[in-house]
């Protein structure tokens, strides 16, 4: 340390832990915190950087927890436009990737034995360089979409190379750009903002879920629907599908149209608002009609088999709504006519209004834009003649991601050299002659620029745990071995100088540069050729049409090496860690298979085995299988993971342990590797037949029941109960059930001495189901993630839960040992989410009967749970009728955070010891931090200082959370909605701390009464 | 029918050992020599041990979910299991004590065995509890103790009402057991040579037979049943309560106590008569334990199988009557749910099958006697299993609802239980008589003295 004086010392330390102790080597790179800006980091509290997610395009704000110079917690940016403070669960979780034990820990050379060795970057990156400058113009470059920076520096290094650049995305929404395109002249994809729409005619979008920007749309929805300042109920929405999938499960109406019909119903809604709006000033009329001579209202119902009466009734209501619009079918629904589809729902958005209040039309990037599959068959052409030597993969997989029938794993043989730069492992770079692992997000540098006036930074919050390097700064290096015109400096330097245009530590304090901008308003310029509706015959001769939907969090696979990602259930189905065929209970009742039974799916393009899931909300004639799934690489996205402990319970899942064996299938082996008319890749419109393999692999579904046998666990209210509200207090939405044994007030639960009773209001209304909550429960709790075997005997950890009903329920059911969800029906909708975290009872029964105290009730209202006292006799977690208690059965503390994931673990929460019981806490860790500050200016702490990290992430802000002992704070405020307020199993006085606001059905041809 | 004593009553003295009586060669014959089913049952039951305890070991090192738990079923096979052996636990005492105080003659030849089954019903059950926690080596955390860091435990709890109630249990049965062998070890001294004499020597606490000894033993043996009497009652009470005090529907019933007890009874005697029948085969002790005897067991069976068979219909109507959906859909899915093939076991085991007993032929039928309790004691485990597994599968939270299948490890230590029990009970046959020669001979006397007649 001599050479090191005190200033240097104090910056140094200034950075960061990590850096301190390692500072030599490379450049100290200046990390500029955001909320607080200490002198040094103090241990045991938490420094924030500003960030942004990277998991998909949207591109949401991000805030960083770190603890003692590593990254602990994921949460939204509340400056961030986008998120604006919320995070799905895909970006909380998205933290683990700097941390899984599946990383590549150097550089991997394919050794003489064919496999891959460790080498260094000095060899690694000699032999490569040495390959490219023989390789000018025979060298590619496939990646993902990256930041303008980085996209940089990749053309940069394209021109010094001489090399090809393809941006692949499998989700790269191409019908969505040319269509948009065709209609305004401008290629970019539109900005939907469901807030400004009273009407949402959804053709089978998914934005809700899957969507372009997910966590915003969410809000905003939610927003555009709050029952407590618009007695109206809000925006409406109408979903086409013949699933019922994640976001219809939002919507008023669900009219199950045949999957392949979302383009006749486009065409037809089209030709409805053109006749009934005209043609717009300035458009060519006759090619208008042209474009939508095919359609015909009669024949689009029948090819959506519904009475042509239903799809005029949506044309009515769309021609009488104020502000309606027309959403695009989705990744899942995109057919061999997808371009002219989203251009006839363009056209009708325009006439209708829409486009410039609920649909932008934001300028064409250009660059960075995904290419189309047309692209990447020239790709694969030229690989398959020989005529790349050099292929450089970054931020994609496509082996796994592109259909087998397009040939790229095979032509990969052909290629001289194939170079990953993937962090994590998987199925490309496994199958690649050189990995040089990129940094994962948190330890980048990058930016991105999802749409006009928002620019945000990537910044890295952790020193390189590996041996990796930025992709950015290999590809400097190698662009300036090749003598190319490349940036100057580090990566870092690149990044800061394309900011230099504003003030570069204000905007790495905040997270960005975020103003408004008035996107100029586009016209329709309306160049339709080669676009139009013909009654078209699906591919194949299957009797089912397949739908392959991206996965809730998987999306397109990349969510798969995420453990948290593949335990939390899929919202809709509630299945967790596999791979399942969805069908009608009719379906399966003629195929003779039942839950879990394996069938094989076949299509002209090639088979799977997967285990049935029969649901009541599929077509009869439709089968889905999620996509995301049937990696062969990976820790935990393929089986090599999967622990032994107890598998013979049910009989063992089969090759536990084992590398290179798939979870689950892939259902893009059977999609053929056919184009739209604009050469966009097309996802759906095959048909598969379906048979049965007499085999039977149980599938982990952690809900075994839709029926709430009238419980009134999920309660529902309409708004003409809401409305006849307030006179007759007895009959609003409880009017099925008896004033309850006991009225009590929550707040009374606590010492009287204590200023704080903590409690939680949710609002069911607004929650959506997308879990977000329960991945930031896993992440900030330190949740282990237990596995597949583990998640078949239901012995998931997690503490909060979306539990999902359909409709009140009734008696039936419940007699089976394999139980499966029955009450969804097609056409109908009443699903109701219901978050279930610990209720935190005034009267907990869990705490009566713990023998030796291990729970009890603090001071505070809270139910505390002693971990240390905990001698595991479970009577607690019988007694809890809420069943939100969990047991470490084996010890998930230690072995189920393997490798570096220890260093993700949050230090304010401990790590349970196998056989204690487990709750949620209402993240007491977080009171506790907030409790010391408010003590040490001498105050109370303050409403909304402390916020739950199931509140923190709700997207729709459905859980608000505080203190029920101060008449002023948002939880008092939240909760006082008497005519939807109930506590869950009130009946049993158990005085939960939650007070749920029922679900409100808003028109009466929703639900299934 | 006449106690058997009479028909000893002119066998005090034996023609080959003039100063030995008969009753105390034939009761103290097992002690001594070699039985090859003995030994080859004793080694069985050792081995069962031994695998049981291994996979205890296994099961205490990678955790508890070696076994079958799976939400919302917290509790399995162990609690079963324990709730089982409690219940076997009760006849040796009721015999004992209560039949005792009662004067119920006919009980002092199976008094003995029937201790001795309780001592080592109850060491089995306590086990249970204790192998089936989280961590094992925070069993103290359920004992109050004083300690510095001012711990305490939660004397709300059932579970602590269980450790003082077992507690006490074990150790008055212990205690009464042992006074009662008093007098007969003392004779075992007078008859054992070596090293044995010298164990039975201190054993006999200087058991010499004299009047005053005659009268203190009297005295203890008349107040420890006294204190026993309730334990009758209270232990079986207190574990129903494990359920009873909770609010899961199907546990939480004011039946609870009494239909515990009654079963515990019921359970108890037919494992007294499933391990005597083998016994009074094997040791030849045909002469003490008669039909007599077994006859007046098969009619407490009898009795208290149509207590378990009013309890549960009590249960059910209750269920239904309450109006209350919790409840009323826990008890049908009981019945007809995933684990009907228990509740119905439950049923005709121990409601319909007993009613034969109805026919005096079978009751004094050993071979049918012998078969009919094993089903009464396998109908027991059934009904704590369909009370335990079938409430907590099906609980408040339908969304929650789940269900158990027992693993390998729990059956494994299931069985281990019984050779625990077993081996426990073998060596007590080899060292201790099985039947009290004391009480037999003053039955005896009694008969001489007073022609048989009461």
């Amino acid at each position: 340390m001599s050479e090191l004086d005190r200033r240097d010392f104090l910056k140094l330390v200034g950075v960061g832990a990590g850096a301190a102790a390692t500072a030599c080597a490379e450049p100290v790179e200046k990390l500029v915190p955001y909320v607080e800006q200490p002198e040094s980091i103090t241990p045991g509290i938490a420094v924030w950087y500003a960030s942004t997610c990277t998991e998909c395009p949207a591109a949401c704000g991000l805030h960083v927890r770190t603890r003692e110079g590593r990254p602990v917690k994921l949460e939204g940016n509340p400056d961030h436009p986008i998120n604006q403070g919320k995070l799905c669960g895909r970006g909380q979780t998205s933290l683990g990737r700097t941390y899984l034990p599946d990383r590549y820990p150097q550089p991997m050379v394919r050794g003489a034995g064919g496999s891959l060795e460790p080498s260094t970057w000095d060899d690694a990156m000699a032999q490569l360089a040495a390959k490219l400058a023989s390789a000018r113009g025979r060298t590619w470059i496939l990646g993902g979409t990256v930041g303008p920076s980085l996209g940089g520096v990749i053309d940069q290094f394209a021109v010094a190379a001489g090399a090809n650049r393809i941006v692949y995305e499998p989700f790269a929404h191409e019908a969505l750009r040319k269509g948009t395109e065709a209609v305004f002249g401008v290629a970019s994809l539109p900005i939907f903002d469901p807030s400004q729409a009273d009407l949402i005619i959804d053709l089978g979008s998914d934005f809700l879920s899957t969507g372009l920007s997910p966590t915003e749309n969410a809000r905003q929805y939610a927003d555009a629907r709050n029952v407590n300042t618009d007695k109206t109920g809000g925006t409406r929405m109408i979903s086409f599908g013949p699933r019922l999938n994640f976001t219809t499960t939002s919507a008023d109406q669900w009219i199950p149209a045949k999957a392949g019909s979302e383009a006749a119903i486009a065409f037809a809604l089209a030709k409805a608002v053109v006749a009934a709006k005209g043609t717009p000033e300035g458009v060519d009329a006759a090619g208008v009609q042209r474009f939508l001579s095919g359609a015909n209202m009669a024949q689009a119902a029948t090819a959506a088999g519904l009475e042509p009466g239903e799809l005029s009734a949506v044309a009515e209501a769309l021609l009488h709504a104020k502000n309606p619009v027309i959403l695009p079918p989705g990744v899942a629904y995109t057919g061999s006519q997808a371009t002219s589809t989203v251009a006839a729902v363009m056209l009708a958005n325009a006439l209708l209004g829409a486009v410039g209040k609920s649909l932008v039309v934001p300028p064409a990037t250009g660059t960075n834009d995904a290419a189309s599959l047309a692209d990447l068959k020239v790709l694969v052409a030229a690989m398959k003649a020989g005529r790349v030597d050099v292929l450089l993969i970054h931020d994609s997989n496509p082996v796994y991601s592109l259909p087998p029938e397009l040939g790229f794993t095979e032509a990969l043989g052909k290629v001289g050299t194939v170079v990953s730069f993937a962090s994590l492992q998987d199925e490309t770079a496994e199958s690649a002659g050189l990995v040089l692992p990129d940094h994962t997000p948190m330890e980048s540098w990058g930016d991105s620029a999802p749409r006009p006036g928002i620019r945000s930074i990537v910044q890295p919050t952790v020193r390189p745990l590996l041996d990796t390097r930025a992709l950015g700064d290999s590809l400097l290096e190698l662009g300036r071995g090749l003598g190319g015109a490349m940036a100057e400096g580090s990566f870092h330097n690149v990044v800061e100088n394309n900011w230099s245009d504003v003030n570069w530590r204000q905007a790495l304090a905040q997270g960005g540069i975020f103003s408004e901008v008035v996107i100029e308003p586009v016209g329709i310029s309306g160049d339709f050729a080669g676009l139009g509706y013909s009654a078209s015959s699906a591919s194949g001769k299957g009797e089912f049409a397949l739908v392959a939907f991206p996965h809730h969090f998987l999306s397109d696979g990349r969510g798969a090496a995420l453990p948290w990602l593949q335990e939390i259930p899929d919202p809709v189905t509630k299945l967790q860690w596999n791979s399942w065929v969805e069908m009608s209970f009719e379906s399966a009742k003629r195929l003779d298979v039942g839950f879990g039974d394996v069938v094989e799916v076949e299509t002209p393009s090639g088979k799977i085995e997967a285990s049935v899931f029969p649901r009541g909300g599929i077509r009869d004639d439709t089968i889905a299988v999620p996509i995301g799934q049937g990696h062969s690489v990976g820790l935990y996205a393929s089986m090599e993971g999967e622990g032994e402990h107890g598998g013979w319970i049910h009989g063992p899942i089969g090759a536990e342990g084992q590398p290179g064996v798939a979870r689950g299938a892939n259902v893009i082996a059977l999609l053929p590797a056919t184009q739209d008319e604009m050469g966009g890749r097309v996802w759906g419109g095959a048909q598969a037949s379906v048979t049965k393999t007499g085999r039977f692999r149980r599938l982990a579904l952690s809900q075994w029941t839709d029926n709430q046998r009238g419980r009134e666990l999920a309660q529902s209210t309409s708004l003409a109960e809401l409305a006849g509200h307030g006179s007759d207090h007895g009959s609003g939405h409880g009017a099925h059930h008896d004033e309850p044994p006991h009225t009590f007030t929550a707040a009374y639960d606590a010492d009287p001495d204590q200023p704080y009773r903590w409690g939680m209001v949710i609002d069911n209304d607004r929650c959506n189901g997308c879990s977000a909550c329960v991945a930031a429960c896993y992440v900030e709790n330190n949740i282990p993630v237990v596995g597949e075997t583990q998640a078949i005997q239901h012995r998931d950890m997690a503490w909060i839960r979306i539990e999902r009903y359909v409709g009140d329920g009734d008696l039936e059911g419940g007699a089976a040992r394999r139980p499966v969800p029955n009450r969804e029906k097609l056409g109908e909708l009443d699903v109701r989410y219901i978050p279930m975290p610990c209720q935190q009872c005034g009267a907990a029964p869990c705490e009566a009967v713990c023998p030796t105290l291990a729970t009890y009730h603090n001071k505070e209202g809270l139910n505390g749970m002693v971990y240390n006292r905990c001698a595991g006799t479970r009577y607690c977690a019988n007694n809890c009728v809420y069943k939100v208690r969990r047991f470490n059965y084996f010890d998930y503390g230690n072995e189920n955070f393997p490798g570096l994931l220890g260093l993700m673990l949050n230090p304010d929460v401990t790590v349970r010891q196998q056989g204690v019981m487990e709750k949620c806490s209402f993240c007491v860790q977080r009171i506790e931090g907030a409790r010391q500050p408010a003590k040490d200016e001498g105050r109370e702490i303050r409403d909304g200082e402390v916020k739950t990290a199931c509140q923190q992430a709700c997207p729709t802000h459905a859980i608000t959370f505080g203190n029920l002992r101060d008449d002023a704070s948002k939880v008092v405020e939240a909760g006082n909605h008497p005519e939807r307020s109930y506590h869950l199993l009130q009946e049993l006085n158990t005085r939960p701390a939650i007070t749920y606001l029922a679900q409100v059905t808003r028109d009466e041809n929703e639900g299934n009464h | 029918m006449a106690p058997p004593a009479t028909a000893v009553a002119d066998s005090l003295a034996s023609p080959e050992r003039p100063r030995d009586s008969r009753a105390n060669i034939d009761i103290m014959a097992p002690t001594h020599g070699v039985q090859w089913p003995y030994f080859l049952a004793l080694g069985a039951a050792v081995l069962g041990v031994l695998q049981a305890l291994t996979v205890l070991l296994y099961q205490t090192y990678v955790g508890l979910g070696v076994a079958g738990y799976q939400q919302p079923v917290f509790w399995g096979v162990y609690i079963v299991t324990f709730v089982f052996w409690i219940g076997i636990g009760h006849a040796g005492t009721l015999i004992s004590a209560i039949l005792f105080l009662f004067r119920a003659k006919w009980r002092n030849a199976v008094n003995r065995g029937a201790e001795a089954l309780t001592v080592f019903a109850v060491i089995t059950a306590a086990l249970f509890p204790i192998l089936h926690l989280g961590r094992i080596w925070k069993l103290y955390f359920l004992i109050p103790y004083p300690n510095q860091r001012a711990l305490w435990v939660n004397f709300k709890s059932p579970l602590l009402w269980d450790v003082f109630a077992i507690s006490t249990y074990a150790s008055i049965s212990i205690v009464f057991f042992y006074i009662g062998l008093i007098p007969d070890i003392a004779i075992a001294r007078d008859r054992a040579t070596g090293v044995k004499k010298a164990i039975y020597t201190v054993l006999a606490l200087g058991w010499q037979g004299t009047g005053p000894q005659w009268k203190a033993h009297s005295r203890s043996i008349l107040h420890l049943s006294g204190l026993a009497t309730p334990l009758v009652l209270s232990v079986h009470s207190v574990v129903s309560w494990d359920f009873a005090m909770s609010i899961v529907p199907g546990w939480h019933a004011t039946i609870f106590a009494p239909y515990f007890v009654a079963g515990a009874v019921f359970g108890g005697f037919a494992m007294v008569i499933n391990i005597l029948i083998p016994v009074r085969r094997i040791f030849r002790l045909e002469r003490y334990l008669t039909e007599y005897h077994f006859e007046n067991m098969s009619r407490f069976i009898l009795f208290t199988s149509t207590i378990c068979g009013y309890a549960y219909a009590a249960e059910y109507f209750i269920a239904w009557y309450s109006g209350v959906e919790y409840e009323q859909t826990t008890f049908w899915l009981r019945a007809f749910g995933p684990y009907w093939i228990s509740t119905w076991c439950m049923i005709t085991f121990n409601v319909i099958f007993p009613q034969l007993l109805w026919i005096k032929k079978l009751r004094t039928n050993l071979p049918f006697l012998f078969v009919l309790c094993l089903f009464i004691n396998l109908g027991m485990w059934f009904e704590r299993y369909v009370i335990i597994i079938g409430s907590l599968s099906r609980d408040y939270i339908s969304g929650s609802w789940g269900i158990y299948v027992i693993s390998p490890v729990e059956l494994s230590v299931l069985a281990g239980s019984f050779c625990w029990f077993s081996m426990w009970f073998l060596l007590f046959l080899k060292v201790f008589p099985v039947i009290a020669i004391t009480e037999v001979k003053e039955l005896e006397i009694h008969a001489r003295d007073h022609g048989g007649a009461h």
